[in-house]
Formats: structure tokens, sequence, C-alpha cells
């Protein structure tokens, strides 16, 4: 059950006891000593020197402090600053290593489309040394029939026993490669 | 009646009206920069009990208080040419007191002498002191030196930190943002501590309360 207000204000509690404590005071005795030691202490310290040391971080943490400051930012702008700010000439061949590389990622089969192309590179610069107007078959194979009715700039022919392949064959393929190279492979 | 002024009595709290009080102070500190030495003299009569007042609690020890109360002074008019004003002199000298105090007490941590101040007559006739005596029907004399060991007993089982706070507070009457601010911790840090302690306190001085 609650306390009454009465009996509360009745209860002590430890502030209370604590307030006590601001009785105990020095007699004036004491502080008159008290004045004329701190007095004497006082003049100590006014007379008495710092060990070097002391005053050598008393220097330091002052002025001496505030300069260093001044000359370490300076040193710092002077090595990373300044040549940040100075226009560079990279060689090329340096500025090349420097470049990022990038890897190119080709697919399967198309190393082969660019070994063709390069040999079609190659062949601009070679003179075209060919003409076939005819193709001719060895004379001994009596059973060719053969109807030159297309035209192309050249026919690759490999030659072989004539008696394995028939001149349908032959026109079927040449007429599909009619735009351009036409290889008759037997 | 009263028993004592606390500080809170004597000057204003920090955060409430302290600019009076502070520009005096610090006037005073200009002249002693400037070279007036004998100007320092005001500072000291206007703190000196309260500082006292402070170790003494800290360290229940009156002669420990007294050194540490001289050497607090000493710090201060040896530093007092680079102290810039950023904080009061009221906050400054009270920081250079409890610095110093905890410093002594982590060397005296294995011993401990107890040397008590003469308690005020006033205290007899205060109305706690009453009730007490019609509590416990003590003998006046015999309650008063009995109580003031066990204070001082209780005091001293608290933590430094713990004893600082409850000194401040409750002792020295000073806000909790004055405190926050002489020991460089936060107000919660301050009221946490302080609820700690006086449950602590409580409990060692349970034949006494309620």
């Amino acid at each position: 059950m609650a306390k009454l207000p009465e009996a509360r204000e009745a209860e002590i509690n430890v502030g209370d006891l604590l307030r006590l404590k601001r009785s105990e005071r020095p007699s004036d005795q004491f502080w008159n000593e008290f004045d004329r030691e701190l007095h004497q202490r006082m003049l100590q310290a006014l007379v008495q020197k710092d060990p070097w040391y002391l005053q050598v971080l008393r220097g330091f943490s002052g002025r001496m402090l505030q300069s260093t400051a001044v000359v370490a930012a300076a040193v710092i702008a002077m090595v990373v600053v300044w040549p940040a700010l100075q226009p560079t000439i990279v060689p090329v061949a340096v500025a090349v290593a420097q470049a990022p590389s990038v890897e190119v990622v080709s697919a399967p089969g198309e190393a082969g489309l660019a070994e063709l192309w390069l040999a079609e590179v190659a062949d601009l610069t070679a003179v075209a040394d060919y003409h076939t107007d005819v193709i001719s078959v060895d004379e001994a194979s009596s059973d060719v029939k053969f109807v030159r009715d297309f035209g192309m700039e050249s026919v690759q022919l490999a030659s072989y026993d004539a008696s394995t392949y028939s001149t349908d064959s032959a026109q079927a393929r040449v007429s599909f490669a009619s735009a351009g190279v036409a290889s008759l492979v037997y | 009646m009263a028993i004592t002024g606390t500080v809170s009595d004597t000057f204003a709290h920090a955060e409430e009206a302290p600019v009076s009080e502070r520009d005096l102070d610090w006037s005073v500190v200009q002249r002693v920069q400037a070279g007036n030495v004998g100007a320092f003299d005001q500072l000291v009569q206007k703190y000196r009990e309260h500082i006292f007042s402070v170790i003494y609690n800290m360290t229940s020890n009156r002669e420990d208080a007294s050194d540490l109360t001289q050497e607090t002074f000493i710090k201060a008019f040896q530093a007092i040419a680079r102290f810039k004003g950023k904080s009061s002199f009221f906050t400054w000298i009270y920081r250079i007191a409890i610095n110093s105090t905890m410093t002594f007490l982590k060397k005296r941590s294995r011993r401990r002498y107890i040397s008590y101040e003469n308690i005020n007559e006033e205290v007899s006739s205060s109305e706690i002191f009453e009730r007490l005596t019609s509590k416990n029907r003590s003998e006046k004399g015999a309650l008063i030196q009995e109580l003031q060991e066990k204070l001082n007993d209780s005091l001293q089982k608290l933590s430094p930190k713990h004893r600082t706070v409850v000194v401040l507070h409750e002792i020295e009457g000073l806000s909790h943002g004055q405190i926050a601010e002489i020991t460089k911790t936060s107000v919660g840090t301050v009221r946490s501590r302080l609820h700690y302690a006086k449950q602590q306190l409580q409990s060692y001085l349970k034949d006494y309360v309620g």
C-alpha cells in the first residue's frame, strides 16, 4: 500500500544523508594555513624552471607546431600536388602498353573466317595470273560431256578419275557457286 | 535550517545564467595573463572551499584533500597563460581538480587512510538529523560520528567515476549538464552513473534511510 505524503516526507533518503556531508568544513585556521602554503608553492612555481623536455614540448605545442604544420603542408604540396599538375608526355609504346587491354572472345569457327579474310586481303594484292575459258578434262575420259553454260571467273578443278563423277553433278555444283569461286570437289 | 550553500547557490549554473560569473572570472584570468599575478588570489578565494569539498569527499582524507587542492590551483596558475576561455574557469578548475584526484586515487588504490574533517555544529540542529536521532533513538554525538564514518565508508566503496558524479551532484549541487561538461561525458552517462551510485548507497546506508 502506498505511503501517505506525510510519511513520505518523514522518510530519509540517500540524498538527505549525503547533504549532511556539506557540513564537513575546515576551520578558518585551516584556511589561513592553506593560503600561506599555497602562496609559498606558487612563488616556487614562479621561480622554478620546468625541465628542458617540458619546455621543448610546450614550445613544440605552440608556435613551433604551427610553423611545422605550414612547412609540412608546403612539402606535401611540392611532392604530391605539383607533379600532378604538370602536363605529361607519354611515349606511344608506353601508352599502348598502359592502355587497357581488350580481350576478344571469338566464337568457334570465327578463327577460320579470320584466316579466310586474311587470305582474301592477301589476294587483293596478287595479280590475277589465270583466266580459264575452257575446262579441259583428260582426253582419255570418253564419257565426259561437259557443257560450259555458266560464266565465272575461275574454277578450281580437282582432277580425278573421270569415271567416278557425272556431268550433272558437276553442273549443279558450279551453278550453285556461280557468283564467285567455284570449287568442284570429286 | 540550511547546512551550507552549494556551488549552485554561489555560482549560477553554467547553462542557465553563468554569463556574468563567467565574464567576471574571464576578466580576472585576463588580468593574470597580463602579468597581474596577485589577481589569481581572487580566483583562489572564490573556488578553494568548493574544490576542497569535492576532493575531500572523493578521498575522505583532509590532508590529501588539502594537498590536492593546492596542487589544483598551482596547476591552474602554471597553465593559465594557455587558458583560452573556451570553457568557463569554473569548469576548467573543476576539471583539473577531478583529474588530479583521479590520478591520485589510482596511485593510492592499495592503501587508504581515512581522516575526517570536523562536522559543523549546525548539522546537529538540522531537521534531517533530528529525524535520524528520533528514528535511531541514539545520542546525538554518537550518531553524528557513526553516520560520518558510515557515509565516508559508503562513498569509498563506489568506483571513482560513480563517486565523482555523486559528490558533484548530491553534495556540491551541480547540475547534470555541468557535471557532463566537467567530466567530458554525456548527460545520459551522468544520469546513469548517478542512478547506479544511489542504488549502491541505498544498500550501504539501509540502516539510516527509509
